[in-house]
């Protein structure tokens, strides 16, 4: 039962109050309009909250930040933010995805922590029409067969940093012990580099692929040190290089068999500790290194009166990718995908001796790889490497060593 | 090749050890409390991080303190949480349990971030023991026989001391015990805060092994799962002979099927539990049916 009169609908007090509201609000607009205006524009984070890749996403979202912070946290001259969602899977990943385009009404995506959601997050970015920019995962297809135009990726694909990290393998011999992560980072790399073993005439003296997040090496250790082989040519990625290598030197056989990985994060070294230590790696950057350019050594002491310790590669990987796409959203003064793309293919990083940019053909960031060295003494719990060389040596290469894009199967649709 | 089998099968033994200790905490608290303990990983790492925290204030006394302070914990957690879970349908304490375990994961992250943290052994365990063919690093033989002895005093306190008796008389029949006038809520807390630092222990043993992550709990729980089930739910002996199993069967597939190293315990299990539903040396306990 309702107080209200029969035969009218609505009770006449409403009916009039409604009236008034709807004759007034034209007065209401220019707030309305100031509200959308303060709205922020807002980038789409999608990076592991946990698991063992959590170490590396860390310092990935925090190299993010600090690109925001340096320019005000603004683009374009507007409020800006990121907008942080989980990567528990590819599926898990794909999903958060659509959240963030759907739900948060992101511009752009950065992320792409594991090579497996890095490949299942650039498809979906193409069905959302959503530019996405990958920070981190490595597979060679995700620049290569799989490659779209609205993905750009900054790591360097696997098949090229093989290639470009073989020279520095060939002088320990070439009988190698494989020992490889059993999902798309760690077959890739087993794939390229037994290509280049074989090329070598070379001998695979052991090939194991392990599970991820094995707790226990022992076993596999076991096989190694039976094997004999010249080198350990790994493929485990982050926490699960950090397990092996505090193992590897517990079982007495550090400094017996070299260990050479590509595309590893400082922090799978910083969490081995200075006793355990040991390797031959490929890295993007090194905080230690005398050639970074001003910018980056202002980025890097900005993360160290920020954060008390040093920036890792993972930082620098994090900022650049933000820093390209904000720069690039600043140029072309739009939140469109189709801008923003042709602001990222136009966008130019690094220093004229060593610079670094997305190609246009397949999205792909050319840039020098280091080869970095575990120190033979570490004092320092942060200061690990010594850097013993980039590649390739001559600048002018990059385009050769990063291969044609129609070669390596990209056909940008 | 038969040598190399003896040295993969001393590993798997070794390794089994650690499962144990970490899966005898979990027999416990289920056997005890019927509560399924999905944050028993959890425990595992705070174990861990505790060692951590407490080494650079105390040193190697730290060793011992972490695993104290772990099930202190636990008995605030069984006060303030888990034993409103007892007359509650098992699926809820499942849940909550869960939701606990992503918490302590999450606190972690929070407190120490997620970059595994460098934890060496002590220098006097550093080395190796060469037997012939048979390779075991000191620390490794260490923690072995650690393992075994807390649990041969783990299983003299619960057959020969009257703790104990009241303890195995509870998980069979709580309410003659009650009747009886011992306060079963206060050995109830007990026998969690237990389970918990035996869950500690194996996460400070662990800590120079593994890498110190706020995910290392999820390493841990699963094993400690499988060996529990293989076992039989709740049964000392049986989870003491199924976690040793499960690391001499996990090391000798690393040897010829790496790629099935980690799949190979659940095959186990499911092998185990087809023949045998109840586990190894399961029995049947009417307070569960």
């Amino acid at each position: 039962m309702t107080n209200s009169k029969p035969g009218l609908l609505v009770p006449r007090r409403q009916a009039l109050l409604g009236a008034a509201a709807v004759a007034a609000s034209p007065l209401a607009k220019p707030f309305i309009a100031n509200a959308e205006a303060a709205e922020p524009i807002k980038i789409g984070l999608l990076l592991a909250k946990t698991g063992g890749i959590a170490a590396q996403t860390e310092y990935l979202a925090n190299g993010s930040y600090l690109a925001l912070e340096e320019r005000g946290n603004k683009i374009m001259g507007k409020p800006a933010e990121l907008v942080w969602l989980d990567e528990p899977s590819p599926q898990g990943s794909q999903q958060n995805m659509r959240r963030l385009v759907q739900e948060n009404k992101v511009a752009a995506i950065l992320g792409g922590s594991l090579s497996s959601n890095g490949l299942a997050e650039q498809a979906t970015a193409a069905q959302l029409k959503i530019p996405f920019v990958c920070n981190n995962a490595a597979a060679t297809e995700m620049s290569g067969k799989n490659c779209n135009r609205y993905t750009f990726r900054l790591n360097t694909p696997v098949a090229v940093q093989a290639a470009m990290f073989a020279p520095y393998l060939m002088g320990y011999g070439k009988k190698w012990y494989f020992i490889t992560a059993n999902y798309a980072f760690g077959q890739d790399i087993a794939k390229s580099f037994k290509e280049i073993l074989h090329k070598a005439g070379g001998t695979i003296a052991g090939d194991d692929s392990v599970p991820l997040n094995t707790p226990d090496y022992s076993s596999f250790i076991l096989k190694i040190r039976e094997a004999k082989p010249d080198m350990i040519l790994g493929g485990v990625p982050a926490g699960d290089l950090s397990t092996f290598l505090k193992q590897w030197n517990e079982m007495g056989m550090k400094g017996k068999i070299p260990i050479c990985e590509i595309a590893i994060g400082d922090t799978d070294i910083w969490a081995v500790g200075t006793e355990a230590a040991t390797g031959l790696y490929t890295s993007l950057w090194w905080y230690d290194n005398p050639a970074n350019p001003p910018e980056e050594k202002a980025m890097a002491a900005a993360y160290l009166k920020q954060y008390g310790k040093p920036a890792a590669d993972k930082t620098w990987m994090g900022w650049v990718a933000a820093k390209s796409l904000f720069d690039a959203m600043d140029a072309v003064k739009s939140t469109k995908a189709d801008d923003i793309i042709r602001g990222l293919e136009s966008w130019k990083g690094g220093t004229k001796e060593n610079p670094y940019y997305w190609r246009k053909g397949d999205h792909q960031m050319l840039l020098r790889n280091l080869v970095v060295q575990v120190k033979p003494k570490v004092t320092d719990k942060w200061n690990y490497f010594d850097v013993k060389g980039m590649v390739p040596k001559d600048v002018a290469d990059l385009e050769k060593v990063f291969g044609d894009p129609v070669a390596n199967g990209c056909h940008m649709t | 090749m038969l040598a190399l089998i003896l040295s993969q099968m001393a590993t798997g033994l070794v390794l089994g050890g650690l499962y144990v200790l970490i899966a005898i905490g979990l027999s416990i608290i289920f056997g005890q409390l019927g509560i399924v303990n999905f944050a028993h990983g959890g425990f595992f790492a705070l174990g861990a991080y505790f060692a951590l925290s407490l080494y650079n204030q105390f040193g190697w006394p730290a060793v011992v303190l972490a695993p104290v302070l772990v099930g202190l914990v636990g008995m605030l957690v069984e006060r303030t949480l888990i034993h409103r879970l007892y007359d509650k349908e098992p699926l809820i304490s499942l849940i909550v349990t869960f939701a606990l375990a992503l918490m302590i994961e999450a606190l972690l992250q929070r407190i120490y971030g997620g970059v595994g943290r460098p934890f060496s052994q002590p220098p006097i365990l550093n080395g190796i023991y060469l037997w012939g063919p048979l390779l075991i690093t000191k620390y490794r033989l260490a923690v072995f026989l650690l393992c075994m002895a807390i649990l041969v005093a783990l299983w003299a306190f619960m057959q020969f001391t009257p703790y104990g008796r009241i303890l195995r008389a509870g998980s069979r029949d709580p309410e003659m015990v009650g009747l009886l006038g011992i306060r079963l809520p206060r050995v109830l807390t007990a026998v969690f805060g237990l389970g918990c630092a035996l869950a500690g222990i194996a996460g400070v043993l662990a800590a120079p092994l593994w890498t110190v992550i706020p995910a290392m709990s999820e390493m841990a729980i699963m094993p400690a799962f499988v060996v529990v089930v293989i076992g039989g739910l709740g049964s000392f002996a049986g989870a003491v002979i199924a976690g040793l199993l499960v690391g001499v069967v996990s090391a000798l597939t690393v040897q010829f099927e790496p790629d099935a190293a980690n799949a190979v315990m659940y095959v186990f299990m499911a092998i185990v539990l087809l023949l045998r539903p109840r586990g190894l040396l399961g029995e049947r306990w009417e307070r569960f049916e």
